[in-house]
């Protein structure tokens, strides 16, 4: 707990780095250290971390009652103590563990619920806001064993055309951007998961899934990406890259690479045609 | 003879018909696996139409249709199987167990003719190229549902076999006939799982 | 007493002489708890032993594997990723299915059930003994997918297609074991329904239902489930069965997917709405077991009987509309997802009562602590720890981290596999004497159970932990992924515990096959419990368990009432046991049986 808090209050000098090194050498994930959650980049991620963090404080409360209250059970309550005929069905002691379980119900639970629901709705699902911002950034994901095809839409702003970007488990977004993905599969379930953005969402064959995520401003770097859903063999190298780039160099790579997608297209490749038209949800 | 046990519930005396306490018991398992299966079943009903529901278009383009007909007639054929089945449990109850074995027989022969009529419609839709993976969802309901019926409906024409041989050799009596009785609910149970099959995969 | 009310036992048949008819096709259901007993501890050995694998695999990555390494001689010695997930697949099931299945609720529903409620046998003997040898056969499905081409199932327990159809999973293996399950569902069913209709219609005289010990009321509400939900497993089974044989679409979909496909998420909904009762089918009867044996030893009456009742009811009920939260990342309505959310934290409310019951039943009580207690508070320690990890489960949000995270296997394995390990263990030493008539050595027991519980807590706390840090579920190498790296020595000296938790085992193994065969003999009621199994019947009871039948006078926990003491000299009376006036006593008109 002691060394998460260490590493959430540190991320900056943390990230700091992470940024020298990748303006200076080439794409390089960072090792995570100690045992708490892996550094967060994104715009949202602190909300669940949040809510994580105050569960596991009432968590450790409600487990240290209940040891505590085992504990003396055993040792002042042993063989030689005299034992009580109390069958608990009276009004009062049921009144008592009613309450009792409604209140940590209320407290706990309720926290969870309420804070679980505004997160869902205004950030980690809340799509409405991402597909009207000018500024997202679009990417088709089309999982398959065992690897990640991305599309970008190119100039034309549309998927499945000639000018359409495709990168192979290597993707790049700018910071500060909301960047929103849908997600396909052509063979099996895969899940699409990215650890420093706590974002994750199954690629599930028949159907196209969406999520969304945004890197805050100053986390330039590389980030794994994971598959988080066994997907046979080789579930475990499935293993992808996102790189932060800033605004501007996320500008000329897409310009560049757009150039490069036409130059490469090839009208009787059937199979890199795996792209669709961007899904209204 | 018969005793008839009257049992106060409240201010309603109430008539109940002798039956032994093995037999109850025997009745509720027999009860609890119909339910067991009934739970399978549903499973399989949902799926069809959680399925269906995601299609835009049931049957899919291009793909041959399903008849009416030929189920209607084998819908009927297992209704008129259940109903012999009842008259025979009915010569039974009537103190007429001579009586029942041609019933019971009637019964278990339509419902191998209800097989019968399934071989021919899923030869049929075979020939007319429907095949069980080549129309997706369509063909896999068709073919998966009424073949997982048919391969209960054998059962139970075993079973009912089994009771009119019974009936046949004299082992019933008015007072005693539980395995007439359970066989009996299993019949109809298949029965009512093949009319629900009609209507939802034939009719709509 | 009026005589006349008395159960006469039905006709008794006498007891079969020879080998076959007594210990291999019995009717008795002693013999078959015993039966599903030895061979549920052999695949729990198996199922333990390829957890070993597993651990060693993430210890010591790509490297030879001691000792079961002949098994793996085409590779080198080493588990290859192929190899990987077949290991990991059937540890799954074999826990599930064929260990802890036929421990908790074969063996000790079997037993306690009619014993505990005063019947001479189950409703259904002769199903019994279908149920036993149709799981037998079930089990022989599953040993033979492992020696066919391709190997065995490799797509998870959780067989989600369209990894499980041919598709995925190509090969006899997979489909032998969808048939095995199916197969094992069925013998499950007949016991299901055994179980049901025998408690509602074999109870003794005076044995109403707030009468009956919590065991049999864990294992009835565990069968109720069973019979619902079992047949949906089933149907899951069976129509991929049709998609593995006959090419037919249900799950298929994507490239492979004709005219629409299927949906491979309809697969996970029909297995879910199977799956999650399942979890509750596993930890009922444990449940219901501890809220007994605790009592027992705090020699005291379990706090809030009816509490604990309507909890367990509570949770069998809720347990069918919970299942969504196993696939809040499917792509599934929001909606729907806030709806199983809902329901998920519900859920949690009778947990907290079972648990407050259980604290205060050993609150003020005379604490003592043979190996069946220790067993007992152990699974309520384990499963405390596992069930507040829940939370962050049934919560979307943090959901959304966790989910396929070890965090998720940390958080089954101390509820499911834990607790229910823990529960079954309180329940055997506890019936020991009485299956077996004979005494276990109960310091080996207490070995046992400090390094059982020291080392499954720090196993799986060890998973919580890496799980916490976004290591992904059936990772064949975590380390290929840079974000996990650092959690190496995390894993190994996770590793180092499960080495230990299995050599703690051994204690066992040598006092179980030891004391079986060679104990001193055990007294009737070595406990002075009060449950009628012991104050009735013999160590071990006789074929036909009771003759007369005894006639119930009071609940299942007397114990520490003064008047009982005044009138005794004891501090416990026996469900059964008349006492001379000044103690409770049955009303004049007994309840005819089967009411």
């Amino acid at each position: 707990m002691k060394l998460q808090r260490i590493l959430t209050a540190s991320w900056k000098p943390l990230a700091a780095g992470a940024l020298a090194l990748s303006t200076v050498a080439l794409a390089a994930v960072q090792p995570e250290t100690g045992i708490g959650l892996p550094r967060d980049v994104s715009l949202h991620g602190h909300l669940s971390d949040w809510l994580t963090n105050v569960t596991h404080v009432f968590n450790i409360i409600l487990f240290t009652i209940m040891c505590v209250w085992m504990g003396i059970a055993c040792f002042k309550h042993g063989r030689a103590h005299q034992a009580e005929y109390d069958l608990g069905d009276d009004k009062r002691s049921i009144k008592i563990a009613l309450m009792l379980s409604a209140v940590i119900f209320v407290v706990v639970d309720g926290n969870l619920f309420v804070n679980a629901i505004n997160d869902i709705d205004n950030a980690y699902w809340n799509f409405d806001e991402v597909d009207q911002n000018p500024a997202t950034v679009r990417i088709e994901v089309n999982a398959h064993q065992w690897a990640w095809d991305g599309r970008y839409a190119g100039k034309d702003g549309r998927f499945n055309t000639e000018d359409d970007v495709l990168v192979w488990n290597d993707f790049k977004v700018p910071e500060d951007t909301p960047v929103y993905f849908q997600l396909a599969s052509t063979d099996v379930i895969h899940s699409f998961y990215l650890p420093n953005f706590r974002a994750k969402m199954d690629a599930v064959p028949g159907q196209v899934n969406h999520m969304w995520i945004q890197a805050r401003q100053g986390t330039q770097g590389d980030y794994d990406i994971g598959c988080a859903q066994h997907c046979g063999t080789h579930h475990y190298k499935m293993k992808g890259q996102l790189s932060v780039l800033s605004k501007d160099e996320y500008q000329k790579w897409l310009n560049e690479a757009s150039v490069n997608g036409l130059r490469a297209f090839d009208a009787t490749d059937g199979a890199a045609h795996w792209g669709w038209d961007w899904k209204k949800f | 003879m018969e005793e008839a046990i009257i049992q106060r519930m409240g201010d309603v005396v109430r008539y109940r018909p002798p039956r032994a306490r093995e037999e109850t018991t025997a009745t509720m398992g027999m009860v609890l696996f119909l339910g067991a299966w009934g739970m399978m079943f549903a499973a399989f009903f949902i799926s069809y139409g959680f399925m269906r529901a995601r299609l835009t278009s049931w049957p899919p383009p291009g793909v041959p249709l399903l008849p009416w007909k030929l189920p209607l007639a084998n819908t009927l054929v297992l209704a008129l199987s259940s109903t012999c089945y009842q008259l025979g449990v009915r010569e039974v109850r009537m103190a007429r167990a001579s009586r029942a074995w041609p019933w019971l027989s009637l019964a278990a022969l339509l419902g191998a003719a209800f097989v019968g009529l399934q071989l021919v419609l899923w030869k049929g839709m075979f020939a007319q190229g429907l095949e069980p993976g080549s129309a997706g969802a369509y063909s896999s309901v068709f073919y998966g549902l009424t073949w997982l019926h048919a391969a209960h409906a054998v059962v139970g024409i075993f079973g009912v076999g089994y009771v009119a041989a019974r009936a046949v050799m004299g082992a019933y009596s008015a007072a005693r006939h539980l395995s007439l009785r359970l066989w009996g609910l299993y019949w109809h149970f298949v029965g009512a799982v093949w009319a629900l099959m009609f209507v939802s995969i034939f009719l709509l | 007493m009026d005589t006349s009310t008395v159960a006469r036992a039905p006709h008794v048949h006498p007891e079969p002489t020879s080998f076959v008819w007594k210990y291999l096709f019995s009717t008795d259901h002693k013999v078959i708890a015993k039966q599903f007993l030895w061979v549920g501890l052999f695949f729990l050995a198996f199922g333990g032993t390829l957890a070993m694998m597993i651990r060693w695999q993430w210890a010591f990555p790509g490297e030879k594997v001691p000792v079961l390494g002949i098994f793996l001689e085409r590779a080198g010695g080493m588990i290859t990723p192929a190899t990987y997930q077949s290991i990991f697949t059937m540890h799954g099931l074999i826990m599930i299915f064929w260990a802890i299945t036929p421990i908790l609720i074969g063996c000790f529903g079997n037993y306690t059930i009619p014993l505990q409620i005063g019947a001479q046998d189950m409703a259904f003997p002769r199903l019994n003994l279908m149920s036993f040898w149709t799981f037998v056969i079930s089990a022989v499905l599953i040993v033979a997918s492992f020696f066919v081409q391709l190997g065995t199932a490799a797509a998870g327990w959780t067989t989600y297609a369209p990894l499980s159809t041919n598709v995925g999973t190509p090969g006899p293996g997979q489909t032998l074991v969808g048939l095995a399950i199916f197969v094992t569902g069925v013998a499950t069913i007949m016991g299901g329904i055994n179980y049901v209709t025998t408690v509602i219609r074999l109870r003794a005289p005076g044995m109403t239902w707030m009468r009956m010990p919590l065991s049999v009321w864990g294992l009835w509400l565990t069968a109720v489930l069973n019979v619902l939900f079992v047949p949906v497993l089933g149907s899951a089974a069976l129509l991929l069965t049709l998609d593995r044989l006959f090419g037919t679409q249900f799950f298929v979909a994507g490239a492979a997917g004709v005219k629409g496909g299927g949906d491979p998420i309809l697969f996970q909904h029909l297995f879910w709405i199977f799956g999650h009762p399942e979890v509750y089918i596993l930890i009922l009867p444990a449940w219901g077991m501890i809220s007994d044996i605790i009592p027992m030893f705090s020699r005291k009456p379990a706090y809030w009987y009816a509490g604990t009742v309507w909890a367990m009811v509570a949770v069998t009920v809720l347990s069918a509309v919970v299942y969504g939260h196993h696939m809040f990342l499917t792509g599934m309505n929001p909606l729907l997802g806030k709806g199983f959310m809902t329901f998920t934290l519900i859920i949690s409310v009778p947990a907290e009562v079972l648990f407050l019951n259980w604290l205060h039943t050993m609150w003020k009580g005379s604490n003592r602590f043979p190996t069946p207690m220790l067993f007992s508070v152990g699974t309520v320690f384990v499963f405390g720890l596992g069930g507040l990890t829940g939370l962050y489960l049934g919560t979307i949000a943090t959901d959304i981290y966790l989910h396929d995270t070890m965090w998720v296997v940390g958080h089954f394995h101390l509820t499911m596999a834990a607790a229910a390990f823990l529960g079954s263990f309180a329940g055997l030493y506890y019936w020991f004497p009485k299956m077996f008539g004979r005494q276990y050595n109960e310091t080996l027991g207490k070995v046992h159970f400090w390094g059982s519980v020291t080392f499954i807590t720090l196993v799986f706390t060890g998973q919580l932990i890496v799980g916490f840090a976004g290591q992904q579920r059936r990772l064949y190498d975590p380390y290929q992924y840079t974000f996990l790296q650092h959690l190496l020595s995390a894993n190994r000296l996770t590793s180092y515990a499960a080495f230990l938790l299995a050599a703690f085992q051994v204690p066992f193994i040598y006092n179980f096959l030891r004391s079986v065969f060679a104990g001193a003999k055990a007294e009737q009621n070595p406990w002075e419990a009060t449950t009628i199994e012991w104050t009735h019947a013999a160590s071990p009871p006789p074929h036909y368990n009771y003759n007369p039948i005894p006639t119930i006078v009071r609940g299942p926990h007397e114990l520490a009432n003064p008047e009982v003491k005044k009138a005794t000299g004891r501090d416990w009376a026996g469900q059964a046991e008349e006492l001379p006036s000044g103690g409770e006593q049955a009303p004049q008109t007994a309840v005819p049986q089967g009411a």
